[in-house]
């Protein structure tokens, strides 16, 4: 287990971490949301040890790593960097190798775990000729040598399309049982398949929880939409009156009104009794990009 | 895993990667050019034309040594460690179980490896040929070549310092060849004004002690005491007073460790503050 207790990291005058608590257990999936600058890619990398907090402290197992307990985690720890360039002079199997030595695994796990990301065929080709997808695949399998208990993926999918993505995360499920951390700017995509999701922004915690206590947390509006018969709009008003917390406007025809989620069923009960009044409705709940831009 | 397996796996790959820089190999094979030519040629200040000679040979493969090997080595480490941040790739081998000195002395040794490997391929065939045709002493030439190592060690050291301090590649092989001119040339136009502007009067050991302020002329001194049948066309190296052997080597091996060290310090220090580039 991983606790950031009271972490902070400061650059001169920058507070690119303000002071964050956070635990992540064994097992568990986390994304680490935020807009570029929040402090995503800074918190990964106190996370592996490439920087030191500035004040508090990281606690490993319950204690602050010294040199060779970083040494040690770091036998156990599989890293992704965002935009690394791996050797573009080396094919797909040396660079492994040179990574499996680093690590001291086996070399005859390389090929396995080729195969395992999809590139056994391209293991003798020359990096410099692999695809975006391929690339972000080697960078993959370097992670996974040595069968790391602990994934650290910084913007593991940054660049890739809706095939690639799919692709990506098909691999990922051979690591479930693992501690993963993810950090990402496309949190819907991501938030499909990890167990937590931390929103940071200006180096703060702004969220921290399961999706649905994310949406708890913020407590957006719900929208409903309405399709009205002409007389709607007026009996329509009326039952948005009532409540303290709904706004109601008009768009192209549509109503549309914003409710919030402790009023939503008794809205939704008084607009029952309109039921002959309209055409059609539509309830929209807030999206994870709007929480996302809600806490940001 | 052992210290010096993480050290080898990061040397081997540095010295791979240097030796498949094709530019190396030309400016080897330039190198293995003029040094042939000096083979031949070199003895035509004293009227000899043709492989004979072996001193005044010696001290021109010196003088050629002293220009080309400290710009080899620091064009080579211009953008040592520096690249690879840049590159995303210090960050991945640094959350390896590796530490970071393990890596910077994996580094420098792969670079000092493939510069020496760069340095026998160009001064050895020489070596030979000449003493297949001018019956040189194979002890000097050997110890020339070891003293080519040491000052091209002493400037692949810079060369590393250069580059964490300039923290850009191109700059810092701008930066290199800024000291490369100050060290094989300004810094004895230096020495010659002073000696002119006091009239010749500066005491000799003060005068040997400024010479120690520059490796190229250590390496001067070292080959004018040590490799001593050449020594007449040696420059400055001829107006200094004799050294005892372990001052000279103690000021080569000094040129080698201490921007060494100083370049490993401020890596550690701009590295923990992550402002490395």
């Amino acid at each position: 287990m991983i606790r950031f207790d009271r972490a902070t990291k400061t650059f001169g005058s920058l507070e690119a971490l303000a002071p964050l608590d956070l635990e992540i257990k064994d097992s568990e999936w986390l994304g680490v949301f935020g807009r570029n600058g929040s402090g995503k890619t800074t918190l990964l990398r106190m996370l592996v040890g490439l920087s030191q907090p500035s004040g508090g402290q990281l606690l490993i197992d319950g204690k602050p790593p010294g040199p060779e307990d970083w040494r040690e985690f770091r036998r156990s720890l599989g890293f992704m960097p965002e935009r690394v360039a791996l050797f573009d002079n080396l094919t797909g199997e040396k660079t492994l190798r040179y990574f499996a030595r680093l690590k001291q695994v086996d070399l005859g796990e390389v090929m396995p775990i080729l195969e395992r990301v999809g590139l056994a065929d391209a293991a003798h080709r020359k990096t410099s000729d692999y695809s975006k997808g391929m690339r972000q695949r080697l960078n993959l399998a370097q992670a996974l040598l040595g069968d790391p208990k602990f994934l650290v993926l910084d913007e593991p999918i940054e660049g890739l399309d809706a095939h690639g993505v799919r692709d990506f995360f098909e691999l990922l499920k051979s690591v479930k049982g693992r501690t993963v951390v993810f950090s990402s700017h496309r949190l819907p995509l991501i938030s499909r398949i990890v167990d937590r999701i931390c929103i940071l922004s200006q180096g703060k915690i702004k969220a921290l929880g399961t999706e649905d206590e994310l949406y708890e947390q913020v407590n957006l509006p719900v929208r409903v939409v309405i399709h009205p018969a002409d007389s709607a709009s007026t009996r329509l008003a009326a039952a948005v009156d009532k409540l303290d917390s709904a706004s109601l406007v008009s768009q192209n025809g549509r109503l549309v009104v914003s409710v919030a989620q402790k009023d939503k069923l008794r809205f939704l009960s008084d607009l029952q009794a309109l039921s002959s009044e309209m055409h059609d409705i539509r309830i929209e709940e807030p999206s994870l990009e709007e929480v996302l831009l809600e806490t940001g | 895993m052992k210290r010096v397996d993480a050290v080898w796996s990061i040397a081997r790959k540095e010295l791979s990667d240097r030796l498949r820089n094709q530019w190396i190999w030309t400016v080897s094979l330039l190198v293995l050019a003029a040094t042939l030519a000096i083979a031949f040629l070199g003895a035509a200040p004293v009227g000899v034309v043709g492989a004979h000679g072996g001193g005044a040979i010696l001290a021109s493969i010196m003088n050629l040594a002293v220009y080309l090997v400290p710009l080899l080595a620091l064009v080579m480490g211009a953008g040592a460690i520096i690249d690879e941040k840049r590159r995303g790739l210090l960050d991945l081998i640094l959350a390896y179980p590796i530490s970071s000195s393990e890596y910077f002395l994996g580094t420098f040794l792969g670079y000092a490896l493939a510069l020496a490997i760069a340095l026998v391929a160009s001064f050895v065939p020489t070596g030979v040929v000449l003493s297949m045709t001018t019956g040189i002493n194979v002890f000097q030439y050997s110890l020339l070549l070891v003293l080519i190592l040491g000052l091209g060690t002493s400037f692949l050291a810079l060369s590393f310092l250069i580059s964490i301090l300039s923290r850009d590649p191109a700059r810092g092989i701008a930066s290199s060849v800024l000291v490369w001119i100050f060290a094989v040339l300004v810094f004895d136009l230096g020495l010659v004004g002073l000696l002119v502007g006091f009239g010749g009067q500066i005491p000799a050991p003060a005068f040997g002690a400024m010479m120690l302020l520059n490796p190229t002329d250590v390496f001067r001194l070292i080959a004018f005491t040590w490799v001593g049948s050449a020594s007449s066309p040696l420059g400055l190296a001829t107006v200094s007073p004799p050294f005892p052997a372990v001052v000279l080597v103690s000021a080569m091996t000094a040129w080698a460790i201490v921007p060494l060290w100083l370049s490993h310090r401020l890596f550690q220090k701009r590295l923990a503050l992550d402002r490395l580039i």
